[in-house]
């Protein structure tokens, strides 16, 4: 047992807030004193409930029940303080060190919380509100530990598990397990009944439940109402749920309707602004958040989200029209796209964004049979820590890209090193998103939307070819694909640490089965069947007529045929690349480019980090076999390497061996990559030139001199001869003035500007 | 003896001074220690050497590396300048390889014993060349820009104090300034020390960038006349015009040179004039200044490469 010192960390919170949102109590060792209030906050009463909470902090002469009494009350500093002095009186009450750690909890200071119940567990191991508040910081985190600590309490002290069925209950809501959380919902009502405490978060958990059986107007709110006509969670629990399940636009709604009955429920405020952002309503989020960061400053969600919010000044907002497909035409309609670029790329991202959206509108909307309602919403983040914040309110997340629906959030291409990140290849994934949620009122469940977004990219986007990494060949190697009823779980809550990669690529190599044995149209009937609320089981028998275990049979005999020799060899390909790059480190080049072929051989499609087809191209260059170093990498490409170095290099060679259109091509896949390398949009521009592309050339000179080169005057000049070949001599002087204004002597320019003029 | 390499000290005289002036280059490239360093080395001071001699006669140019660049070597050449070269003349000095600093004292690391700084002060000031260039691209030269700061000299480093040790980078992205076209801003063909500076400077951090790597090396510039110190010719450029001996001819120079005042006078009121307005003014002298350009090429048309 320890007796430490607590000063100063829940010290650290702002002033107490005055009003405070329920929170109900449902330990059974809670001092009746403090029932009796809480019977008041249970019905609504608030302003009685805190007169009596106060009353207690004046007169009671238990420091414990001061300390409970002032954090009910909204007083976090005043409980604090009677927490400190409650452990020097009560070392060796596991009650107190609990009740404190909630504190520390209710204020987002977890690892605090985490200690305050550990220690509470060392004076008492079966203290089943110590378990509680582990398995509740645990369930915050989504992690595996909550169920544990739940069960262990239903096992060890069934009596008090009143709270442990609320948490597994929601578990079991948000993996979908709908009936087994009902279950447990029915366990929880029970104790309630038993131990006469407020059943309002178990009926609005049975709200939720009849929401994920899509039956909105729950019998449980008007129940819960009827006991606390201000009780906002009854309706922002159920938008939990929608959250979850990116049905962003009724979260909102019940949302709002939670702050109409309890305007100071500042979670649910959060919540809102964040969900309004979600659907780029930032005015509308804005005041929300504000709300929510008076109420609760501890949150750095919403500290990020609003410096997220002022930090939008730094960009540019740009509408593009709509553009409707002419009658008669095979296009599809062009809704319209808003972007939000930072106001550093937008000049030179613009275009290149824009193109790729509008080539992803076209391709989706055949492919999928549906036609976008609204302007897509698309943002690319220079910072990473922005955008991890845009999606999830706090930095430091992993991932590239995200979408909300008709809103595309994502790392910009200065966000991540260009050998790492194909930006085209992202946006093409996110936009796969819009439609497979949108197509089916976001009722899509997430393994298909991913694996129709990973499908297309092997199949359609700017990188063709699978890219599948290697831990996912071990966990193939391992049986671990999971069936495909099951799939969601991967990637809601992984078992192992590359699950979740894991279940990305197994979902695109099962749509990738359903294109190739029943057609693309297999695809789209399976969004037609999740927009009318199946299952994934469901789904399959009714879009392609088979059972889920066949379908599982059927696909594993897909993967066995298409990828079973990779598997069986990878240990021998793991072996042959470290001896590869071994040799490559000896620059004996005859030797490197028979061991690499020897691994290309046994694993062709890889072009990840440490290809074999780099390293066989520059051994090659080195023995001055270029014409095999150029289709070495033209291979490297095909397959869908992108390292921009070589494709640069290579897009080069191409052009000086007088193979303009392999060479522009090359160059079009660079800027899919690395799209701010200025020297890539000045060569190419070059080449477009020469190819007499001038309306291209421009595209590429514009981006060029919106990079801030050195030779200013150059990028001038080079942008003037394209204007000029569009016969814009109005723009080609203007270009030429300003080329000729940094240097007057420039022979080329005044030559042109002769011509131009006379 | 030290296996580090000795610094390879580029001497290059500017060209912009009157026509009588001469343009001395003295260039140093030592050991490297690590093959990396021996290998880089030598390959700038090849590229530095290259643009000396298409800059200025090849006598002009004194080239030491390797177990030649010695301190003995050094400062030989360096005092055999106090003679041959003038006050009107221009005088570059650039040092490549390894430099210390230990707190008090700079030294540049040569084959055998190694100069410090204040002896190499000494050594720039005592020669009567009264327009300088001196460029320390070696690591820790930073600790020189104070001490070595004279009237009359341009002072550049690759580092901006002497605690930043890591070998570096600069003096690759220089020589690649001084034959890089896209380096020569007003494009007249040559390169001045200001020009060169801010191209390696920024394809230094350039460079740390696309690497991911934060930045050791931090160029810096003293000195008021980089920006009009000719370090270099461009191969690209061709020869200089031929001096004038026509007087029609000379009557255009003239004229083109009004119009160059005429043009800057022009950009200094950019500011206080409506875009249209600026624009067509200086449309109608740049014009101009291309017609006189014509003129004057077709009158004494510069000899073949």
């Amino acid at each position: 047992m320890t007796a430490r010192a607590w000063l100063g960390a829940v010290a650290a919170c702002a002033a107490a807030t005055a009003a405070q949102a329920l929170t109900i109590e449902y330990s059974l060792d809670r001092p009746k004193e403090l029932l009796a209030c809480d019977e008041q906050a249970n019905r609504g009463a608030r302003a009685e409930a805190a007169a009596c909470y106060r009353r207690l902090v004046t007169a009671s002469t238990d420091s414990r029940i001061k300390a409970d009494a002032a954090r009910a009350a909204g007083d976090v500093r005043g409980a604090n303080g009677f927490f400190q002095a409650a452990l020097k009186e009560y070392p060796e009450d596991p009650a107190l060190r609990t009740r404190w750690g909630e504190l520390f909890a209710a204020t987002h200071q977890n690892n605090e919380a985490i200690k305050l119940f550990e220690e509470a567990l060392e004076l008492d191991g079966t203290y089943a509100p110590a378990k509680i508040g582990l398995a509740k910081v645990a369930a915050g985190r989504y992690e595996e530990k909550t169920g544990e600590w739940a069960k262990q309490v239903i096992d060890e002290k069934p009596d008090e598990a009143l709270e442990a069925y609320l948490l597994l209950a929601r578990a079991a809501l948000e993996d979908g397990a709908i009936d087994a959380g009902d279950d447990a919902l029915d366990e929880a009502l029970e104790l309630a009944e038993d131990h006469d405490r407020s059943p309002l978060e178990i009926y609005a958990l049975k709200a939720s439940v009849d929401l994920l059986r899509n039956t909105t107007n729950s019998p449980w709110t008007q129940r819960a109402l009827a006991l606390n006509a201000g009780y906002g969670d009854i309706y922002a629990i159920p938008a939990h749920f929608y959250v979850i399940t990116r049905r962003y636009r009724e979260a909102i709604a019940l949302l709002q309707k939670a702050v109409d009955i309890e305007p100071d429920l500042y979670t649910a405020h959060a919540e809102l602004g964040q969900n309004l952002l979600r659907e780029n309503k930032v005015d509308e989020a804005r005041p929300h958040l504000e709300l929510a960061f008076r109420g609760d400053p501890f949150s750095a969600v919403n500290v990020n989200t609003l410096r997220l919010i002022d930090s939008f000044d730094n960009f540019v907002l740009t509408p593009h029209a709509a553009k409707p497909a002419a009658p008669g035409s095979n296009a599809a309609n062009n809704p319209g796209v808003l972007l939000r670029l930072h106001k550093d790329e937008t000049a030179v991202l613009e275009p290149y964004v824009l193109d790729l959206v509008d080539r992803t509108i076209q391709a989706y909307s055949k492919r999928y049979n549906f036609e976008l309602k609204q302007p897509v919403i698309v943002e690319l983040y220079p910072d990473h820590d922005d955008f991890a914040v845009r999606i999830a309110g706090l930095p430091g997340i992993g991932l590239l890209g995200v979408t909300f629906g008709y809103l595309v959030a994502m790392d910009s291409p200065t966000g991540r090193a260009d050998s790492s990140f194909h930006w085209g290849t992202t946006l093409w994934h996110e936009m796969a998103h819009v439609f497979t949620l949108e197509a089916t009122n976001h009722l899509v469940p997430r393994w298909f939307s991913e694996g129709v977004s990973v499908y297309e990219e092997w199949s359609t986007g700017p990188l063709k070819g699978r890219h599948i990494p290697l831990p996912v060949f071990a966990a193939m190697k391992e049986d671990k694909f999971l069936p495909v009823a099951e799939l969601d779980r991967g990637f809601i809550r992984p078992e192992y640490e590359a699950q979740v990669i894991v279940s990305y690529m197994q979902a695109g190599l099962i749509c990738e089965y359903i294109a190739g044995r029943f057609g693309q149209e297999g695809l789209a009937r399976m969004l037609d069947q999740f927009r009318d609320g199946k299952d994934t089981a469901q789904a399959i028998q009714g879009a392609l007529g088979i059972s889920a275990s066949d379908f599982d049979e059927g696909f594993a005999g897909y993967v066995d045929s298409q990828l079973g020799s990779v598997v069986a060899q990878l240990d021998v390909w793991q072996e042959k690349q470290k001896d590869l790059h071994e040799t490559v480190q000896s620059e004996n080049w005859q030797s490197v480019v028979g061991k690499a072929a020897e691994v290309i051989e046994l694993f062709p499609d890889y072009v990840d980090e440490g290809s074999a087809y780099i390293a066989k191209a520059r051994a090659h260059r080195e023995l001055g076999e270029t014409a095999l170093a150029t289709s070495t990498l033209l291979e490297y490409r095909k397959r869908g390497g992108y390292d921009p170095d070589a494709l640069i290099a290579l897009a080069r060679t191409l052009g000086d061996a007088g193979r303009s259109d392999e060479s522009l091509d090359v160059f079009k896949d660079v800027l899919m990559v690395a799209p701010l390398r200025a020297e890539v949009h000045r060569d190419y521009g070059d080449r477009l030139m020469s190819a007499n592309r001038p309306r291209e050339a421009l595209v590429e000179f514009q981006a060029f001199l919106a990079m801030n080169p050195q030779d200013l005057a150059d990028a001038h000049y080079r942008l003037a001869k394209s204007y000029v070949a569009l016969e814009d001599k109005a723009k080609g002087r203007e270009h030429l003035l300003y080329a000729l204004e940094i240097a007057p002597h420039y022979r080329e320019a005044q030559q042109l500007l002769l011509e131009i003029v006379r | 003896m030290s296996v580090r390499i000795a610094a390879a000290v580029l001497l290059v005289v500017g060209a912009a001074a009157p026509a009588h002036a001469e343009l001395y280059y003295v260039i140093v490239g030592g050991l490297g220690g690590e093959a990396q360093y021996t290998e880089q080395f030598a390959k700038d001071t090849a590229a530095l050497a290259a643009v000396a001699r298409r800059t200025t006669a090849p006598n002009r140019v004194t080239l030491l590396q390797g177990e030649g660049a010695t301190r003995e070597a050094v400062v030989k050449s360096l005092e055999s300048l106090r003679t041959k070269a003038k006050a009107a003349d221009n005088l570059v000095v650039m040092l490549v390889g390894h430099g210390s600093y230990d707190g008090e004292a700079y030294k540049l690391n040569l084959a055998g014993p190694d100069i410090d700084g204040d002896e190499l002060a000494k050594l720039l000031t005592a020669v009567p060349a009264r327009s300088q260039l001196v460029v320390n691209a070696t690591s820790a030269s930073g600790a020189v820009l104070d001490k070595w700061a004279a009237e009359g000299r341009t002072l550049i480093t690759a580092t901006r104090s002497g605690f930043e040790r890591n070998a570096t980078r600069f003096a690759q992205h220089f020589a690649a300034a001084l034959a890089a076209g896209s380096a020569d801003i007003n494009k007249n063909g040559a390169i001045t020390a200001q020009e060169a500076f801010d191209y390696a400077s920024r394809s230094v951090a350039d460079s740390f960038e696309k690497d991911g790597a934060l930045a050791t090396e931090h160029p810096q510039l003293k000195g008021g006349a980089a920006g009009r110190f000719t370090v270099a010719r461009l191969a690209s450029a061709g020869p200089p015009e031929p001096a004038v001996t026509n007087p029609a001819v000379a009557a255009l120079v003239a004229e083109r040179e009004k119009l160059d005042e005429d043009i800057e006078s022009l950009r200094a009121r950019r500011e206080s004039m409506a875009t249209d307005v600026y624009l067509a003014e200086l449309q109608k002298l740049l014009v101009q200044l291309a017609e006189v350009q014509g003129k004057i090429d077709a009158a004494q048309p510069r000899p073949a490469q």
